[in-house]
């Protein structure tokens, strides 16, 4: 009996010796990933879980705008495809839908010369901005963190994703291109049909 | 037997020196067959970088003259050891790869090493590593014309290109067969060290627990009840090794299952009806790359070996690990990478070793392995190993 209990006592040491030095050889030898890359993906995450943004943004210091994108599956060319599609209230609409649809519609000639990246950023378009933080966090650079902000360069443009702290949600953007700047506060919103609805009167296309 | 009957009266230095001088022959024998191997894959890997295909890996084919080896899962382990584990859900990300080799790697480059350098010295110094403890293990198991054999048909190997790649499997297998002969040898201490480096550097390590199991019950009535429990704690070593990893991850990315998330990812989610998709989707899965072809004919082969291992002799722990290490993948659903993940199944070359006792079957396998892996070397850019 006593043979047994000193044969798994000396067992369970070897084994909690394994996983502490283990650990401490991982610990010791592998870096940690910077905080940077890791703000990054809970940031993608937040993104990624969410296929509706609410926006109010402003452009060059201009008017306050209201808008909503929406992230869904669309009908161009005779099939199915993922897109963003950004609505504004003034009912500019927007369509981007891969491979190489992009339409605009309504709104005033200001906006639809404005550059389309800056507006589906600024409009918090997520699986535009997931995607791009997703790669940037997997190559380990092009993305720093400082006050509780995300930097990385999207498309020629520079986007500032602010966080919320504690829960790493983005809450604002302030993007800049090469020949204007806008800023924007997001809130993630639920998908209902009632939305869909709403904004399939708007679209040039749509087949979700 | 003169020498024999003395040997206790002759000094241990003596002693020491004689079994050195005996030792040389075969450790340069060893070293013979390891250079041949590496010099077919480095003058392949050499005429592969100048004359291409170029394929898949353009990118590290290009960079310098071994360039190619450093391709495929070459990039996400020096990924690890530069700047640390990330997961990325739903992405195919680097907590699927496990951290002795690029723990290692991060020595190396410590060290002055650029990390593709340190990957190459580590892999190739590791294989000699690995022959050289494959060879005294089988000695010990099967005797020496097994051994020389086995050793010879290893080095060779067709599939084994990836021992010499920026890949851990050199390292794991001269683990699994230091973590076995040590616990022969009844050094239980080191047999755990092994087994859970061995672990800690490829999920295939945790099957070196099998043969453990077995021989520390084969010695439970000749051990002391401590060094019973020395013997346990090595036949777990591997699990817990395995859990230092899920708490390393648990530490860094706030999730111990990265690892297992990030192998879902990579198409590596295993289900208990994996093995029938696995079959299923063959036909699409040759329609989308026929490379696929390289790795089914991987799977019959190694369960040929295994076969001709159990027909010679080989004990049923190393056959069922070894079965383990090539069937368990297909529950994931797919054939992928077989060829390379059988490489850490000692059992399958003592097969081979069994079935090249005859003298015009040992100069086939040797007469085929050499130009085959060459050959292998050349897909290399076109399909992953």
């Amino acid at each position: 009996m006593k043979a047994n209990g000193v044969t798994l006592g000396v067992a369970g040491v070897v084994v909690a010796a394994v996983l502490g030095a283990g650990w401490l050889v991982q610990r010791t030898a592998l870096p940690a990933p910077a905080p940077a890359t890791l703000a990054a993906v809970r940031a993608a995450t937040w993104l990624q879980r969410y296929r509706l943004v609410d926006s109010t943004f402003s452009i060059g210091g201009g008017p306050v705008i209201h808008g909503q994108c929406l992230q869904d599956w669309f009908r161009t060319g005779g099939r199915r495809s993922r897109g963003a599609a950004l609505q504004l209230d003034d009912g500019f609409v927007l369509l981007a839908v891969q491979p190489h649809t992009l339409v605009s519609r309504g709104g005033s000639a200001a906006e639809r010369s404005l550059s389309p990246i800056v507006l589906m950023e600024l409009g918090g378009c997520p699986h535009v901005l997931a995607r791009r933080l997703d790669t940037v966090a997997q190559e380990h650079r092009g993305v720093t963190l400082a006050s509780g902000a995300l930097t990385f360069a999207l498309k020629g443009t520079r986007v500032t994703l602010t966080l919320e702290p504690g829960t790493g949600k983005p809450v604002a953007l302030h993007v800049v291109a090469r020949d204007t700047k806008g800023t924007s506060h997001i809130r993630f919103a639920t998908v209902t049909t009632r939305v869909r609805q709403l904004l399939s009167r708007g679209l040039p296309v749509y087949g979700s | 037997m003169a020498t024999l009957e003395h040997a206790g009266s002759v000094p241990l230095g003596l002693k020491r020196a004689d079994e050195s001088a005996r030792r040389l022959p075969v450790l340069a024998w060893i070293a013979g067959w390891w250079l041949a191997g590496r010099a077919v894959i480095v003058i392949t890997v050499v005429a592969v970088h100048r004359f291409g295909p170029t394929g898949w890996i353009r990118h590290v084919a290009h960079a310098h003259a071994l360039g190619p080896l450093e391709a495929w899962d070459g990039r996400w382990y020096r990924m690890v050891a530069d700047s640390g584990y990330l997961l990325v859900p739903g992405r195919q990300s680097d907590p699927a790869f496990f951290p002795l080799f690029p723990a290692l790697l991060r020595a190396g480059h410590a060290l002055g090493l650029g990390y593709a350098t340190a990957a190459i010295v580590i892999a190739n110094v590791g294989f000699l590593a690995a022959l050289v403890a494959f060879h005294a293990l089988t000695n010990a198991l099967f005797g020496q014309s097994m051994a020389r054999r086995a050793t010879a048909y290893l080095a060779v190997f067709p599939f084994g290109y990836a021992f010499s790649m920026m890949y851990p499997e050199s390292i794991v297998l001269a683990l699994i067969a230091l973590a076995t002969l040590a616990a022969l040898r009844r050094h239980w201490g080191w047999a755990a060290g092994c087994a859970a480096a061995a672990a800690l550097a490829r999920p295939e390590g945790l099957f070196v627990a099998l043969p453990l199991a077995v021989l520390a019950w084969q010695q439970r009535d000749t051990l002391s009840p401590r060094a019973r429990g020395v013997a346990l704690g090595a036949v777990l070593a591997p699990v817990a090794a395995i859990g230092s990893f899920s708490l390393y991850l648990g530490t860094v990315l706030g999730d111990p299952m990265a690892w297992s998330q990030a192998q879902r990812a990579w198409g590596r989610a295993f289900s208990p009806f994996g093995v029938i998709h696995a079959f299923e989707g063959l036909g699409r899965a040759v329609a989308h790359d026929a490379w696929v072809t390289r790795d089914v004919v991987a799977v019959v082969l190694y369960l040929v070996l295994l076969a001709a291992a159990a027909r010679a002799g080989v004990t049923w722990p190393w056959l069922v690990s070894g079965l383990v290490i090539v069937v368990l993948p297909l529950f994931s659903g797919s054939f992928d990478s077989v060829g390379r993940f059988g490489l850490l199944a000692p059992a399958a070359f003592w097969g081979l070793a069994a079935l090249g006792r005859d003298p015009r079957a040992h100069r086939l396998i040797l007469g085929l392995s050499v130009p085959l892996l060459a050959a292998a070397i050349v897909t290399l850019p076109l399909h992953f190993p």
